[in-house]
Parts: C-alpha cells; sequence; structure tokens
C-alpha cells in the first residue's frame, strides 16, 4: 500500500508538469497577451512600439514559452504562484478571496444533489418502468432541458422582483449586503439567503443526470446472480436494493464522485455571472480573456491537484468497496 | 463642490463609447463528463475609440525625462514669454449657464408621469429632470447606487485602463484640467487658481490652490505634479498608456509649491490636452517606486491598491471585490481649517455595484436596488416600456460620438481597389439596418467625424444607399466577374483564379452578428462570399493588430480633438488596421496639429474626411446612442457625446432631490 | 458469426421494448427531417424548370456550390418566386412545403402577397409562424427544421469519438492493468486537467476556417475522460469475475474478453454519460460557434436560437421550441440508451432462453 501511495504520489508531479507544460503553452499560444487586452480596453491612448516592447520585457512577455515556463516553475518551487499582471494582486490572494465563495454554492449543491439523487436513483430503479418512475423521470430530464440561464432569470423575478416585499423574498444579486463589520449571526443568514438561488440553479441540472446514472447501475446490479438469489428467498425490493445491490454500484459512483470533486472548486461561470457571485468561474473565466497567464496557471495547477487527489482516492476506494479490485 | 471630471478621460474617446458595450455576452463551451451546458461570460467591448492626439513622425527619445532636461529660471521664462490667460471655471457654473440658455419643457412631475417613447418626451425628461439643484434643494446625505459591469484592476491613477477604472477614479482622484459638455477644456477652478499659455505655445503655466490635501492631510502641491510626471516618463514604470502625450513635452517643472509649468516641444494645438494627466501623491510614492517600478508587487504598493490616497472630492470606504465598491464624500476636500472651501459634493456615498448580467442589472434597476444603468437598445425598446419599470424608473437617450463600420484590409486582393470598397458600401442594406437591427435608434454614419461637430466641415456627407446595380457594376468594373461560372465572381490574379470569398470578424456580440449576417446576405446576391467569423475580444484585437484579417466589424468613439483620429489613417500607424495609406491625409493631419487657428483646423479636417469617405477604407454604418436607465429619485443627468458622466461636471452633476 | 447472432438477438430483443422502439423512432424522424430538411422549409424550389431546363436549387441549402449559376447569372439575388415568373413565364417550381429560409428573414412580397417577417418582439408564434420569428426575423421553425442536422451530427459523431476514445483508453487501462494502466491513466488525467476555453482559443489562431467538423472534433477529444474513468472502474471490477475466468480459460483473446465479455456488463454506467452527451453537444456547438469556432453564422442550430433568447427573455418562443426539441432528444436518446442496455445484456438473454 505504501509503496503504491509513493509511486502514485510521484507518477502525480510528472502529470502535474506535463498538465502546466500544456496548459502553459496552449495559454501563450492563444492570440493575444495581457498587454493586447489592456491596450483593447484602453482607448483613449495609444502605446508606441517602443512603449509596448518595455511593458513586454517588464511582464516578461519577451520570452519564448519554454523560458517563460521554466521561470514560473522555479517561482512556483521557492512558493510563489507569481502576481496577476491585470489584477495587481498577488494570485494566491486572488484565489483565497475566491475560493470560500465557490465552495459555499459549489459543496451546497453537491451535497444537495446527492442526498436527491441517491434516494431518486434508488426510487427510480425500483420502480422501474412503472407510470409515476416514468413520470418522475420525464420531470428530471425536462428539467435537464431547461437552460440555466432561462431558470436563473425566472427564479430572480420570481422571488426578488415580484415578492418583494413579502416573506418569499430573496435577494437578486451578489453575495452579502451588510458590512463586514456587522454580527456573525446576520451575516451567516444574509449569505445563507443569497446562496439559496444560485445554489438551485446549480442543483437541478445535474439532478437528472446523476439521477439516471444512479439507476443505471442499480439496475443492472439488480440483475446479478445473488440479487436473484436474494429475491428468491422472499427479500422485498427495498431491502434488495440496499442491502445487496446497491453496494455494487459504488464503484461507478466513486468515479464519478472523484470526477466532481475539481468541479467543487471550478465554480460554473454562467451563475456566478448572472448572480454576481464573486467565485472561481468568472476569475478563471476572466483570467483566460485577458490572458493573465500568471492567474490561469495558477487555477490550472489547483485544479489540477484536485483532480489527480480525485482520481487517487477513487482509486484507493475502488479496493474498499469492492475486495476484488486491487489497486496494486 | 462635485463637479469633478475624470481628468483622465479627457483625451480622446471616452469610456462611456465602450461602456454599452460591457454586456457582449460570450459562450464558452465547458464540456463535461456527459453534461456540457453552455456557459455565458461578459466580454469587454472591443477597442473602439482611437487615439490619443500628436504622435508626430518625429523621432521621439523613449527617455525624456527631466534630468536630461533643464528648465530655465521663473524669472527668465516669465521676462522672455508673453503671457496669455486660459479660462478656469468652474465647472458646475458652466453646466448652469448652459442650462440656463436652454427653454424649460416642463416640470419635474410631468416628466416624471412620461414614458420616453418619443423625441419630444426625451428632451422634456432631460429639459426638467437634468437640471441642476437650486440653493437646499439637494439631499446631500443621500447615496446613489451605480452600476458597473466590471471590477477594478487597479486604483492607482496612472496605471488605470478599464472603463470601470475611470468611473471611480475619476471621482478619487485629482486633477488641473477638464472640458465641458461641448467638450471644450479648460482649468478647474476648484484646483487652479489661474492657467496660462506663452504666446508661442511653447509652455503653459499653472497656479494651484493653497487649500488642497490628499485624503492623508497632506497637501497637494505642485511638486506631486512634477513628480508624477517623472514617475510616468520613466522607462522602468510600465504605464499602459498615459504616457501619450505626456511625451509630447520636454518637461514638467514646480518652481513651487504652487507654480508649475510645462515645457512643450512644439505649439501644437493638441498641447491643451497633453497637459492633463493623473497625478500621483509624491510622498507616497517617493520612497518606494524606484525600488518596485512595477508600482505594484512590493507590500507597501500592494497596500496602496487596497487603500489608495484620493486627491479627489471622494475616497474608497470599503470595497468587496467582485461585488462593489463604496466611494465616501472626503471632507477634507471642501472643509480646509474648518472654512468651507469648496461647494460639498452632492452625494454623501456613492456605491458601485458590479453586475455583470445585463438582464440581472435591469432587474436590480426596476427593484430598486441601483439608481441608474446603460441599457442595451434591446432593454431600451422592448424592456423597458411596462409599467413596472415605470414604477421607479424613467430613462434618456442622446447622441453619442460613437461610430460603427465594417474595416476592409486594403493589404488584400480583395479590397485594394477602391471600386470594390464602394461595392460594398452600396451592396449592404443601410436603411434595413438601421430600422430592422438598430431599431430606428441611431442615425446613420457616413464619415470620420460626427456631423454638426467642427471638425466634420460644413459640407454634409450623404451617407450610402443600397444599390445593387451599381455594386455589380463597379465589381465588374474592378475585373470581379463570374469567370468559372458557379455563380461567384472570381478574378484572375497572378494566372490563379480567385474567387471572392472572405472572412467578416466580428466581436461575439449578437447585435453586431446580425448586422455582419446583413452583409453577408447581401453580398449574396451579387455573387460575393463572406463568412461571418465571430472571434473572442482579445483575439479580435491581436488579428486587427496584425493585420490578419479580410474585413471586421468595428467601432470608434471620436475624440475630444480630432488629431485623435491619425492613428487611425496615417500610413503605418499602428491603429491604422486597414493599412490605408494617402500622403494628402498624412500631410493635412500633420498640419492640422500646429494649426493653432481653429476654423482654418476645422478646413484641414473636412478636407480628410472628404478624402476618405471617396477612397472607403471603412464602410461606415452609424453612430451609436447613448441609452440609460435612471431612477426616478435621480436628477442632474446632461449628455455630452461622450455620455452623461464623462465630461466635466458629468457625474458630479447627479443629485437627488431632499424628501419633502 | 457469432458476434452476428450476437446483434439480431439484440435487435430482437430491442424491439420488444415499444418505449425504446419509439424513441428510436423518433430519432429515425429526425434524421428524415434532417435529410429532407430543404424540402420542408426554404425558399429555393425543390424542383423548377426554367428556359427549358430542370434544376433543384434546393439542394444549396447542402451545399452552396449545388446553386445552379444560371441564376446568379440571371442576376435573380436570392429571390426565385417573381423571377421565375418574370424571367421565364413558362416556367414552373415545386415549392418546400413551408416558404420560409433558416437564415434570413423573408421580405414583403417575396411569396407574392405574403408580408415582411416581423423582427423583434413581434415575432408572436402565429399561423404564418408557427414557432415565432427571431430578432432578426428569421422563421423558428425553418432554423429548427435546418439546424436538425447540426442537432443530430454533432451528438453522433462528436460523442462517437468520445465514446470510442474513452472506452478504449478506459477498457485497455482497465483490463491490463499495470504500466498500462498507469499510462492510460495519465494522459486521461492530463486531458482532464487541460481548460477547454483556453485549448479553443488556442486553436481558433491556427485555424483560419473552422467548420461544423472542427467543433465536433474539439467536443469529441476533449469529451472522453469521463466515460474513460467509467469503463476503466468497471474493468477493473469485473475482469475478476467468474465468467471472465471461465472465459479466459476456455482460451478467448484478451479483445474478445473485453468486447463480448465485460463491456456489455459494464454498458450501464458508461452509457448514461454518452446519451447525455449527445444532447448535451448541441448546446456545446451553440457555445463554440459563438466563440468563432464553428459553422460561420447564420447558423441554424438549435442552441444558437436558445442564445438569441439570452437578451431577451420577452420572446419566450426562443426559449421553448428549442428547448422542447431537445427536451425530446435527451429522452429519446436515454430510452434509446436504455434499451440498447437491456437488450445486450448477456444475463438477461440467458435466462430469456
Amino acid at each position: 500500500m505504501a509503496t503504491y501511495l509513493v509511486r502514485r504520489l510521484l507518477q502525480g508531479c510528472v502529470t502535474l508538469v506535463a498538465i502546466t507544460v500544456v496548459v502553459y503553452a496552449l495559454a501563450r499560444a492563444m492570440p493575444g497577451n495581457p498587454l493586447t487586452a489592456q491596450l483593447g480596453e484602453d482607448p483613449s491612448r495609444k502605446v508606441s512600439a517602443a512603449d509596448y516592447e518595455r511593458m513586454q520585457r517588464a511582464y516578461g512577455l519577451d520570452k519564448s514559452w519554454p523560458e517563460g515556463y521554466l521561470q514560473w516553475a522555479g517561482n512556483l518551487f521557492r512558493g510563489d504562484l507569481g502576481r496577476s499582471i491585470t489584477r495587481k494582486q498577488p494570485v494566491t490572494r486572488l484565489i483565497g478571496d475566491r475560493l470560500g465563495p465557490t465552495l459555499l454554492v459549489s459543496g451546497t449543491a453537491f451535497l444537495l444533489i446527492w442526498t436527491l439523487a441517491i434516494p431518486l436513483g434508488l426510487y427510480a430503479s425500483a420502480r422501474s418502468g412503472t407510470p409515476d418512475e416514468r413520470g418522475v423521470s420525464l420531470v428530471l430530464y425536462a428539467l435537464y432541458s431547461f437552460p440555466t440561464f432561462v431558470a436563473a432569470l425566472f427564479l430572480q423575478i420570481l422571488f426578488s422582483v415580484w415578492s418583494k416585499g413579502t416573506a418569499w423574498e430573496l435577494p437578486l444579486f451578489g453575495m452579502t449586503d451588510l458590512p463586514p463589520d456587522a454580527p456573525l449571526a446576520a451575516r451567516v443568514v444574509d449569505v445563507a439567503r443569497h446562496m439559496i438561488l444560485p445554489v438551485v440553479c446549480q442543483t437541478y441540472v445535474s439532478l437528472a443526470y446523476d439521477t439516471r446514472f444512479i439507476r443505471a447501475t442499480m439496475a443492472e446490479a439488480v440483475r446479478q446472480d445473488y440479487i436473484r438469489t436474494a429475491r428468491a428467498k422472499g427479500a422485498g425490493p427495498w431491502r434488495v436494493l440496499f442491502r445487496h445491490a446497491f453496494r455494487n454500484t459504488l464503484i461507478p459512483l466513486v468515479t464519478l464522485l472523484g470526477l466532481s470533486l475539481p468541479s467543487l472548486v471550478g465554480g460554473s461561470i454562467i451563475i456566478e455571472q448572472i448572480f454576481t457571485w464573486p467565485g472561481m468561474g468568472r476569475l478563471f473565466f476572466e483570467s483566460i480573456r485577458e490572458r493573465d497567464y500568471p492567474t490561469i496557471m495558477g487555477l490550472t495547477l489547483m485544479f489540477s491537484l484536485l483532480t489527480l487527489l480525485g482520481q487517487l482516492l477513487a482509486d484507493l476506494l475502488y479496493s474498499a468497496v469492492d475486495p476484488r479490485v486491487s489497486v496494486e | 463642490m462635485p463637479s469633478f471630471v475624470s481628468q483622465m478621460t479627457v483625451r480622446a474617446s471616452a469610456p462611456s463609447g465602450w461602456v454599452g458595450m460591457w454586456a457582449a455576452v460570450v459562450c464558452a463551451a465547458v464540456v463535461a463528463a456527459g453534461c456540457g451546458r453552455s456557459e455565458k461570460g461578459r466580454l469587454v467591448a472591443e477597442p473602439e475609440a482611437p487615439a490619443t492626439p500628436a504622435t508626430t513622425a518625429e523621432a521621439r527619445p523613449s527617455v525624456p525625462a527631466e534630468a536630461a532636461f533643464e528648465p530655465p529660471p521663473l524669472e527668465a521664462l516669465d521676462r522672455d514669454a508673453t503671457w496669455i490667460d486660459r479660462p478656469v471655471k468652474d465647472a458646475l457654473a458652466v453646466l448652469r449657464e448652459q442650462q440656463a440658455k436652454e427653454p424649460v419643457l416642463g416640470t419635474v412631475a410631468e416628466a416624471l408621469a412620461l414614458k420616453n417613447d418619443s423625441a419630444t418626451a426625451n428632451a422634456t425628461i432631460l429639459s426638467a429632470l437634468g437640471r441642476l439643484p437650486e440653493e437646499g434643494q439637494a439631499d446631500l446625505e443621500a447615496r446613489i447606487d451605480r452600476h458597473v459591469a466590471g471590477d477594478l484592476g487597479s486604483t492607482n491613477p496612472i496605471l488605470i485602463s478599464s472603463s470601470a477604472e475611470f468611473d471611480i477614479l475619476g471621482l478619487t482622484g485629482f486633477g488641473l484640467f477638464s472640458y465641458d459638455r461641448t467638450l471644450e477644456p479648460f482649468a478647474n477652478a476648484e484646483t487652479v487658481v489661474s492657467w496660462q499659455t506663452s504666446a508661442d505655445g511653447l509652455y503653459d503655466k499653472v497656479v494651484m490652490r493653497d487649500d488642497l490635501v490628499w485624503s492623508d492631510g497632506r497637501p497637494i502641491t505642485a511638486h506631486d505634479i512634477a513628480f508624477t510626471y517623472r514617475v510616468i516618463m520613466d522607462p522602468r514604470v510600465p504605464v499602459p498608456a498615459v504616457r501619450s502625450g505626456t511625451d509630447q513635452m520636454k518637461g514638467v517643472h514646480a518652481y513651487d509649491d504652487r507654480t508649475v509649468v510645462f515645457f512643450h516641444k512644439e505649439p501644437l494645438a493638441t498641447n491643451v490636452w497633453n497637459i492633463n494627466f493623473p497625478v500621483l501623491p509624491k510622498h507616497v510614492y517617493e520612497g518606494t517606486w524606484e525600488k518596485d517600478p512595477t508600482l505594484k508587487d512590493s507590500p507597501e504598493h500592494v497596500a496602496l491598491e487596497e487603500k489608495p490616497v484620493a486627491g479627489g472630492p471622494y475616497e474608497i470606504l470599503s470595497r468587496k471585490r467582485g461585488q462593489e465598491i463604496v466611494l465616501r464624500r472626503r471632507e477634507s476636500w471642501s472643509r480646509v481649517n474648518d472654512r468651507l472651501v469648496r461647494e460639498q459634493p452632492y452625494f454623501k456615498d456613492i456605491r458601485f455595484r458590479i453586475i455583470e448580467d445585463p438582464n440581472t442589472a435591469l432587474l436590480a434597476l426596476t427593484s430598486g436596488e441601483i439608481d441608474e444603468m446603460i441599457l442595451q437598445p434591446e432593454q431600451w425598446t422592448t424592456q423597458t416600456v411596462d409599467d413596472n419599470y415605470d414604477r421607479l424608473n424613467t430613462k434618456a437617450t442622446a447622441p453619442e460620438w460613437v461610430s460603427f463600420h465594417f474595416a476592409w484590409n486594403i493589404g488584400t486582393p480583395f479590397f485594394a481597389d477602391r471600386r470594390v470598397r464602394r461595392a460594398m458600401s452600396y451592396a449592404f442594406d443601410h436603411d434595413r439596418m438601421l430600422e430592422k437591427i438598430c431599431l430606428g435608434l441611431y442615425e446613420p454614419c457616413a464619415g470620420n467625424f460626427p456631423p454638426g461637430s467642427w471638425m466634420a466641415g460644413p459640407k454634409k456627407l450623404e451617407p450610402y444607399k443600397q444599390d445593387l446595380d451599381k455594386a455589380e457594376a463597379l465589381l465588374d468594373e474592378a475585373g470581379w466577374t463570374d469567370h468559372d461560372n458557379d455563380g461567384i465572381r472570381d478574378k484572375d490574379i497572378d494566372g490563379r483564379l480567385v474567387p471572392f470569398e472572405f472572412t467578416l470578424l466580428v466581436n461575439q456580440h449578437p447585435f453586431r452578428i446580425a448586422i455582419c449576417t446583413l452583409l453577408k446576405e447581401n453580398l449574396e446576391q451579387i455573387g460575393v462570399i463572406a463568412n461571418v467569423r465571430p472571434v473572442e475580444v482579445t483575439a479580435l484585437q491581436e488579428m486587427m493588430q496584425k493585420k490578419s484579417f479580410q474585413a471586421c466589424f468595428s467601432g470608434w468613439g471620436s475624440g475630444t480633438d480630432p488629431d485623435s483620429s491619425e492613428n487611425i489613417w496615417k500610413t503605418g500607424e499602428m491603429r491604422n488596421y486597414c493599412g490605408y495609406s494617402n500622403p494628402e491625409v498624412d500631410r493635412l493631419f500633420a498640419e492640422g496639429r500646429r494649426e493653432l487657428d481653429r476654423s482654418r483646423r476645422a478646413e484641414k479636417y473636412a478636407r480628410i474626411q472628404e478624402i476618405l469617405y471617396e477612397d472607403q477604407p471603412y464602410t461606415w454604418l452609424f453612430w451609436r446612442n447613448s441609452f440609460y436607465g435612471f431612477s426616478k429619485s435621480l436628477r442632474g443627468y446632461a449628455f455630452s457625446p461622450r455620455g452623461p458622466y464623462h465630461y466635466s461636471p458629468g457625474s458630479g452633476s447627479l443629485w437627488k432631490p431632499r424628501a419633502e | 458469426m457469432a458476434a452476428h447472432g450476437f446483434w439480431i438477438e439484440a435487435w430482437r430483443r430491442y424491439r420488444r421494448r415499444p418505449l425504446a422502439m419509439a424513441a428510436l423512432g423518433f430519432v429515425g424522424f429526425l434524421v428524415t427531417v434532417a435529410v429532407l430538411a430543404p424540402a420542408i422549409a426554404g425558399t429555393k424550389p425543390v424542383l423548377c424548370r426554367y428556359k427549358g431546363r430542370l434544376y433543384a436549387p434546393c439542394l444549396a441549402y447542402f451545399d452552396r456550390r449545388f446553386e445552379p449559376a444560371i441564376f446568379a447569372k440571371d442576376k435573380f439575388r436570392g429571390t426565385y418566386p417573381k423571377n421565375l415568373a418574370e424571367k421565364d413565364p413558362e416556367s414552373w417550381a415545386i415549392w418546400p412545403l413551408f416558404f420560409q429560409d433558416p437564415f434570413r428573414a423573408v421580405r414583403a412580397d417575396e411569396w407574392p402577397g405574403r408580408p415582411e417577417n416581423p423582427s423583434m418582439d413581434q415575432g408572436v408564434p402565429s399561423r404564418a409562424h408557427p414557432f415565432g420569428t427571431d430578432q432578426s426575423g428569421v422563421d423558428v421553425l425553418a432554423k429548427m427544421v435546418h439546424g436538425t442536422t447540426v442537432a443530430l451530427l454533432v451528438g453522433f459523431v462528436s460523442m462517437g469519438i468520445a465514446g470510442t476514445i474513452g472506452i478504449l483508453v478506459g477498457a485497455v487501462g482497465g483490463y491490463f492493468g499495470g504500466w498500462v494502466d498507469a499510462v492510460t491513466s495519465r494522459v486521461t488525467e492530463i486531458v482532464m486537467c487541460i481548460p477547454t476555453l483556453v485549448l479553443i482559443l488556442a486553436i481558433v489562431a491556427i485555424i483560419e476556417k473552422p467548420t461544423i467538423w472542427h467543433t465536433m472534433a474539439i467536443i469529441g477529444f476533449t469529451g472522453w475522460t469521463g466515460i474513460a474513468r467509467l469503463t476503466r472502474g468497471e474493468f477493473l471490477r469485473l475482469k475478476g469475475a467468474e465468467y471472465v475466468t471461465a472465459a479466459r480459460a476456455a482460451g478467448a483473446g484478451p479483445l474478445r474478453i473485453m468486447l463480448r465479455h465485460i463491456l456489455p456488463n459494464a454498458l450501464a454506467p458508461i452509457l448514461v454519460p454518452i446519451t447525455f452527451g449527445i444532447a448535451a453537444a448541441i448546446l456545446v456547438e451553440s457555445g463554440l460557434s459563438f466563440l468563432g469556432f464553428g459553422p460561420p453564422p447564420p447558423s441554424a442550430s438549435w442552441g444558437s436560437i436558445l442564445n438569441g433568447a439570452r437578451s431577451n427573455l420577452a420572446m419566450w418562443w426562443l426559449v421553448v421550441f428549442p428547448g422542447i426539441a431537445i427536451f425530446l432528444t435527451v429522452l429519446a436518446y436515454n430510452l434509446v440508451g436504455e434499451g440498447l442496455q437491456e437488450a445486450t445484456d448477456p444475463r438477461l438473454r440467458e435466462a430469456r432462453k
């Protein structure tokens, strides 16, 4: 086990290097650089060719991408993720500022999705093929096909405009309306109220997918021989599902959970945008648009670490949930 | 007095030109395991405005620093120069005077009851609600909630570049100069005692007031201005573009705490804009800037980003990143040694709320969470007409000096020929665009300078109208006929039959794409294929700069000075994306800058405009209006050719009435 | 021979599921609509006789080059009904069922006596335009009919690519394990970590004229990682199963074991991302087009109609109709997926016998 872990960690380091090299090269291959974006934003002033070159030097943009990468990696080795070119702030600060709000929404949504999807999926597979199961599935598919931007706007109108002044009123946008020195309890309530609509929007889309996924894996498990044996012995459908079948669906579930770990901190661009939620999705999107290489790389590094961690955890869990699978 | 305008926006096109386009919608696709959803994001508007004045062909030393420049003693200067007094004005008083001459079209109550659905209604609303307050009418404890579409990148006055930064630094920054609603420059009476220019046009002398303090209590002096000039011109400091303009000066020297003289290299008509640059507090940056010339890496500079020292009427009170910025009126601006030295700004607090999504912003306005926002044309016509909107809000519109066009890359085999470019202009269905896509809200555009402005000249250029027969005739004449009988025009170029098929780049904005699509449809009718290609804004900018495009849809805001158009048209200039080159135009621009008499200057620019009209390097399309939604509790919005905010007093003229 | 029998058997079992058959029928309907799109909605005659010869200008909707040059020569300028009658009184034409263009607004009197298409919020669904018109006045029904091609093509091709790569990589890694698994897993992780948006923008710089095929390739080549991970997990679990050991003892090669014995048992979780992915690709495609990565606008795709609704939700018909189409497609694909899974399930097959 220990040797396996050591081997995986070593592999992980190599993978990380490979990922960062590829992403850095791609980022530098995107047309334009941080200055293009800045020049584009500033219509009133022109930069002379000499000034432009000087600024490129100041930000290290005159170097080729391998050089730039080595410099970035060297700084990283010393524990420095660099500073955002467009935002004049250390990348770690930027990420730190955004991490909390994103985790708040996607973490809550994540819990909500799974607490809803597992029972729904079990229900659907227990009642597979019956009209009520078909009905539930239809509703979920319909939700899945409902574009987030429409749903978000609809909810905003419903809860923030029409319900204004009633008990149903929810904040339209933002994360908090209170100053930072307000009492903690009031701030918690305020943030929680701001969170509701974004969380709902993030939840409903994934619900159909995850429910369907659980149902598919359950349906698969139900057909196994030992289930038939259990059923033949007279066990009820729910008992069969919980005691025997559910365990067997754990491998695909663990895989899916491992895959969704990075998305926890990824945030959703569209939802953060509509609700002006100060999260990672917006940061990533903006840093790409501004060609802010240090921020892009900092975020990539974080996503990659989480992805690798998610995969490693999934692999370790495989052997835990199914003794037939060995990690070695 | 709140009439402090962003001195930063004096030059060339105002941010207002492009603020309206922040709403550009992008779809970024995110493919996840099985559940890819399209994602939406904000895009900054594409660069839409030119350029700064005065980029002469003359070689410029890149380090003109003060070290190399020896200022003469003040006595010698005063002895040799004949000083001519220049205007020192109170911006609010100027606006008040201008408004006093305008007819009163209705009462406040009438205007508030109106729906803005006609030109008359719009005029009434602007006339009645746009007035400045009478004595005691304004609620000086009020707060305004303004809308911005994006967060600040920097709060350092010389590093700013985005629209949100202009908006906020216009209120917190210190400056000597401004310009009014008709874009006439003057020195700000709030900060300046006198402003004189030498008769030979080589020096500007400013005597500052002695009752100015930074937000940390230290006095604002002439040394701050000279110091800032030195920092801006230092080659190690990566200021994006503030340097263009200042680099036209030999130096800036502070003779004492109050007297500062600007030394010009040449007597240019544009010098009046060059002396206007943002100002840093010398005592704050003196010890830090040379250690960290990026001005943002060292711990001191990081701390300053958080809490900058303000010289304007407002200072930053608090900031929630990605959410809001709150400005608080600075008591030390209006009150020095317990004496009221300047009128108080009308708002105690200004809260900028960041909302990227235009739909959310409109809901926020409708429900009263923000007091103003820029409306999209589609929002203006369809989403702000119901009673729900009317309950708390009204809206207003005014022409703006922002125009849009198709740019033809003259370096390609297609558009090198003037006849082909004119054929394009004839092929396009201008009327349909104006009526169906622009919803009848915009005026057609025929040339570079805004009609009615002094630089456009007296002769009115006739906008192109669709005439497919003429377009086909011009193409035939230019040799683009269908030789190989496939329905598409082609031409033999160096022994190869080249079909007339080109790519039309456009920023991913549905409205702009619709205009390009119309051109595609029109051209298809005469056997020319245009492939419309929406491109992300930075990529578009890059492709245009590298001239790796064939045709492109874009826009410019006209500058306060016509000279700012030079870098669009002069041979080899950076923003001359079309690769246009005409020695006569080059010469006229150079002459125009040196001509100090306005009417003779105007002739030169009118001539340039005529030449451009003949050559059609652009197919000019329309002048865009600015559209604003305002809370009914808001008063005092007066529009300039660059919107209601970006002039002096601009945003400082807004106020809220005291509760009865 | 055995494989042949396996699929015949699977089809026989598939046919017994009415819902799955209905779903397949719907997909078939979409294919028919896609193929016949120019005859269903369009402004170019399906067939016409002009100056003594027969032409089928409607084929131009498939490819511009199919438009007969004679109409350009005779300055038809894209409008047929009037010009045909004026320039050759003898001419006749068979028109599409629905005279509306998916790419442009039909102008006044283009079809004699018909008014111009309404635009902006005037375009509410009506008798002339059952699904309404969009901001520019383009008929939504015509757009959706022609968009079916894109919806089908993008879904199948991109998920075909993603499914093939994902299953292959996952199966090989999971079955062989050891260093093979280490390599395939690491490659999967690398692809997983590359931000799609960065990749797309980097490619935008290289590709001069992007087409729909590039879009499909991008979706396919970035979307396989989840499928690979799921497949690998299932293969890890199933490679130790009794029937696999038995097959191996019976001398079956690894390829046969993977495809015939493990894959059918592993299909359930893998089909979910694929079936959802086929439908999601429709939305992703419109997002990519908007980034300058796809067929040039005006593109008639369902996703692009939805995008039009972003700026103005008062035009509800821009959400409802493409929304329903996407919903039905998600539903149909899922039902087909379920049916497929049941039909190929080895245990059920044994049981029924």
